[in-house]
């Protein structure tokens, strides 16, 4: 009873998760509920699992529980490769915005009369 | 002021010290404008190239070379560039391209002229990359629906109009395949023209192995699951 509770509240998480994301990827969100809800249904009736988990060629529905987890694992993981992919894309407007700024100042310098030359040495803070 | 150049020659480079020197100044000396974006090199590149006489843009750290050329881009339309061209840094292409890409801008009322080595020439071409490029154009036909028979050639000049139109997304090497899908999306009119890549020993070893294509594969895969 305990597990069954336990396993409930981070099912429920995973519920939550998935609503939170639903704006960025609707498809992985929609994964994530059906598989959470699944997991839920099986958690309180592993009867219906064990039925479930025979009918499609699974031992025990203990084992068929532990496979719908590993899934929902790795659709988490694929959420967070995609996040890590919006914050790199982020990075780089970033970067390159400090880079075109740098090269309009140097060519703001280099373009007053009796400017010096743009700095010939690495520019990098020995 | 002088008048600004047409033509605005972006090169990206990544620890490109050795040859990036010379092939700016042949291309300087076509009277083209250069733009050479440092892509976070850890040798001279930046250096060398504004020894030059490029107009340098460093990146801060490595992104990747999708990336050095969309801040090249970016630079060439701010500075009022009528047509850009795109250009390696390892010495693989010939100078002579430049003047005939952007003429057949011109020629065919295109917004895009992109290279093909296999019109052209590329000798020294190892049979297994040359077997590489031909699954990826095959890979890239398939996706976008252009009818182009080299997906994977850095050297390509467009309209201003044209480079308006593209937004690399791809950091890294995956750009090319970007390329040919957001050209296709825009609907502007592109051609292709053969081009000479000159396969050398240290542009070989910069190339592209198997190994990068299975993950440029899995990167535009991953790119389709969200938008």
């Amino acid at each position: 009873m305990i597990a069954q509770f336990i396993l409930s509240i981070l099912l429920a998480g995973i519920l939550i998760y998935a609503w939170s994301e639903y704006g960025r990827s609707p498809a992985v969100a929609l994964l994530a509920v059906f598989v959470a809800t699944a997991g839920l249904y099986f958690v309180w009736a592993p009867e219906h699992s064990t039925a479930l988990a025979e009918l499609v060629g699974i031992g025990r529905g203990v084992d068929l529980i532990l496979y719908v987890w590993v899934c929902l694992s790795l659709i988490v993981v694929l959420n967070l490769h995609l996040k890590l992919r919006t914050q790199m894309e982020l990075i780089t407007a970033l970067a390159r915005q400090l880079a075109l700024a740098d090269a309009q100042a140097s060519d703001f310098i280099s373009s007053r009369p009796g400017a010096r030359k743009p700095r010939q040495t690495s520019d990098r803070n020995a | 002021m002088v008048s600004r150049p047409r033509v605005y020659v972006v090169i990206p480079a990544y620890n490109e010290g050795p040859v990036i020197a010379r092939v700016v100044t042949e291309v300087k000396r076509a009277g083209h404008a250069v733009v050479v974006v440092d892509d976070g090199s850890s040798d001279a590149t930046a250096d060398q190239a504004r020894a030059g006489g490029a107009v340098v843009i460093r990146h801060p750290f490595n992104l990747g070379q999708g990336a050095a050329l969309q801040t090249g881009i970016d630079y060439a339309l701010a500075h009022a560039a009528e047509f850009i061209v795109t250009f390696d840094a390892d010495g693989q292409h010939r100078l002579s391209d430049i003047s005939r890409l952007v003429e057949a801008l011109v020629q065919e009322r295109a917004d895009f002229a992109l290279g093909s080595r296999f019109l052209g020439q590329a000798p020294n071409l190892p049979p297994l990359r040359r077997l590489l490029l031909r699954a990826a154009t095959a890979f890239t036909r398939l996706t976008t629906g252009l009818q182009v028979t080299d997906t994977h050639n850095g050297l390509r000049a467009m309209t201003r109009r044209g480079a308006a139109a593209i937004r690399l997304r791809q950091n890294r090497m995956a750009h090319a395949s970007e390329w040919l899908g957001q050209i296709a999306a825009s609907g502007l009119r592109y051609v292709e023209r053969p081009v000479t890549i000159e396969y050398t020993a240290y542009s070989l070893a910069k190339g592209q192995t198997i190994a990068d294509a299975v993950f440029i594969l899995l990167d535009l895969f991953a790119r389709r699951l969200y938008r």
